[in-house]
């Protein structure tokens, strides 16, 4: 098989390999993935091409561009691989890559991505769980954006579809800030 | 009676509180007593996995370890993201040892012992229960009503996750509503993502991906979209308006969860089904229910492409 970059020093590629449990030298280059993902026409680089930069070496242009943000873990692409490659898995092996390394994310609407899922995993540390109306709220002060979805919340609210006040908060929220604490103490020793 | 673990997750108790509630209903008339983990936490999705490895999969076990402190084999989850944290955790934990080490020091609860299944509440009406006794249960047959039934991606995929149904074209859905009387419709889109956590981060792509699956649907002949995931309910119900005022198409088409079909076909009245719930009401689509509607003859659908060139070749 003709792989790019195969006897060529690749850190990326070796760090992708060793993270996610895939091998991505075994990408062919078909196209499957590119052709299935619902999101390719809105990414950067489809999945087939982000499979190809990491074959040669490109990660800053992988973390530059809105692909592994922009990936929904939906699997459809890994469904179909015919190589068998969880796909998703190393879209999301990259994403926390650029996460650790604090690149500097380009475009607002990758911003607002990882504004959105760092809202989320704060409050799910306050809480224990999960509570939607505060999350939107938050969501919209934080991204400078007070009026979006406002169409949204009278209906909502109304239909009980978002409450107002936070739900049962969980009895052992200390457990699960210990957790939270013990999970990042582990991820910077790494 | 049988029990069965149950872990609601956060939007049993916000957006979708209609699903939880008819669950309940046709649980018991089931005979299932459904008990919940005591004290169970948000699964993560999707954030935490988006995000950091740890979190990933320590919140969803810890679920896993307090589920495994209950008698039960299974733990049944109405949510398709929670399902999918949890198997997921399951099948990582259970194929890494190092990774389960690791796990046991930031949960401390325990460690996870692999002895509990996880399946979403699809599954377990399906392969627990069974059409068979879901069938004997049906006092109001939903005859008349056509129904596209919508898995979206994490109920069976990845398929050596889930092992369930079928990735491409599942059928479970389909097969339980035709037990309770109604016609599913031959409907692709049913496994396509409908842009699931991005409704609040990235709303474009919801209405471009969830636009699709509602013209899909429509062009079904489906009076109803029928789902078994709250953010699917949520993507294709509270943003319609928005999706209909982007394309300037009037779709019109209710999101109903399977269980709210079940508890009406099995007698409970339209009231509890909450539908006061929904933001495109289900009321028109429920009043096809009795209609007679000409069977024509069974033939088997050519692929579009097929008919298209056929035409051409006239």
């Amino acid at each position: 098989m003709i792989t790019l970059g195969h006897d060529i020093k690749n850190p990326l590629l070796e760090e992708v390999n060793k993270r996610s449990g895939e091998n991505i030298l075994h990408c062919y280059q078909c196209g499957k993935c590119a052709a299935t993902c619902p999101v390719s026409d809105h990414m950067d680089f489809p999945p087939r091409e982000i499979m190809q930069l990491v074959k040669i070496n490109r990660k800053e242009a992988i973390f530059a561009a809105n692909s592994t943000w922009f990936c929904l873990t939906c699997s459809a692409c890994s469904g179909r691989c015919p190589r068998e490659i969880d796909i998703p898995r190393v879209m999301e092996t990259l994403r926390h890559m650029s996460i650790e390394e604090n690149f500097s994310l380009g475009s607002k609407k990758v911003k607002d991505i990882r504004r959105f899922h760092e809202i989320f995993i704060d409050m799910v540390k306050k809480y224990g769980r999960n509570y939607e109306l505060r999350m939107m709220a938050e969501f919209n002060i934080r991204t400078r954006n007070l009026f979006k979805d406002m169409h949204l919340a009278p209906k909502a609210i109304l239909k009980g579809k978002i409450k107002l006040l936070p739900g049962a908060k969980v009895k052992s929220a200390k457990a699960i800030k210990r957790m939270y604490e013990v999970a990042e103490k582990l991820e910077k020793s790494k | 009676m049988k029990k069965l673990t149950y872990f609601p997750g956060c939007s049993a108790h916000g957006t979708s509180e209609e699903f939880d509630h008819t669950l309940q209903k046709v649980m018991k008339s089931l005979e299932v007593e459904l008990e919940e983990i005591p004290d169970w936490n948000c699964c993560g999705a999707t954030s935490a996995h988006a995000m950091t490895e740890n979190l990933a999969m320590a919140l969803p076990m810890r679920n896993l370890v307090l589920a495994e402190r209950m008698d039960n084999q299974v733990v049944g989850i109405p949510c398709a993201s929670c399902y999918s944290r949890m198997k997921t955790a399951k099948h990582e934990l259970e194929a890494h040892p190092e990774l389960a080490r690791k796990l046991k020091e930031i949960v401390e609860e325990g460690e996870f012992k692999g002895t509990v299944d996880v399946k979403s509440m699809l599954q377990y009406c399906y392969e627990d229960i069974g059409l068979e006794q879901i069938k004997s249960l049906v006092k109001k047959p939903l005859t008349g009503l056509k129904l596209a039934c919508y898995y979206g991606c994490l109920l069976t995929r990845p398929k050596d996750v889930t092992q369930f149904d079928s990735p491409e074209y599942p059928m479970s859905m389909d097969r339980i509503v035709e037990a309770l009387g109604a016609k599913a419709t031959e409907f692709d889109y049913k496994t396509e993502c409908c842009g699931a956590s991005f409704s609040i981060s990235n709303t474009e792509v919801v209405i471009d991906l969830s636009g699709k699956i509602l013209e899909m649907a429509k062009e079904s002949g489906a009076h109803a979209i029928v789902v078994a995931c709250p953010l699917c309910q949520s993507n294709l119900d509270m943003r319609q308006p928005d999706i209909e005022k982007k394309q300037g198409i009037k779709y019109g088409i209710p999101v109903i969860y399977f269980t709210q079909l079940m508890a009406l076909a099995f007698g409970y009245p339209v009231s509890d089904l909450k539908p006061g719930k929904h933001i495109i009401p289900i009321e028109p689509a429920l009043a096809h229910i009795g209609e007679v509607t000409e069977e024509a003859p069974k033939k088997v659908a050519k692929p579009k492409k097929a008919v298209e060139a056929e035409s051409e070749e006239n």
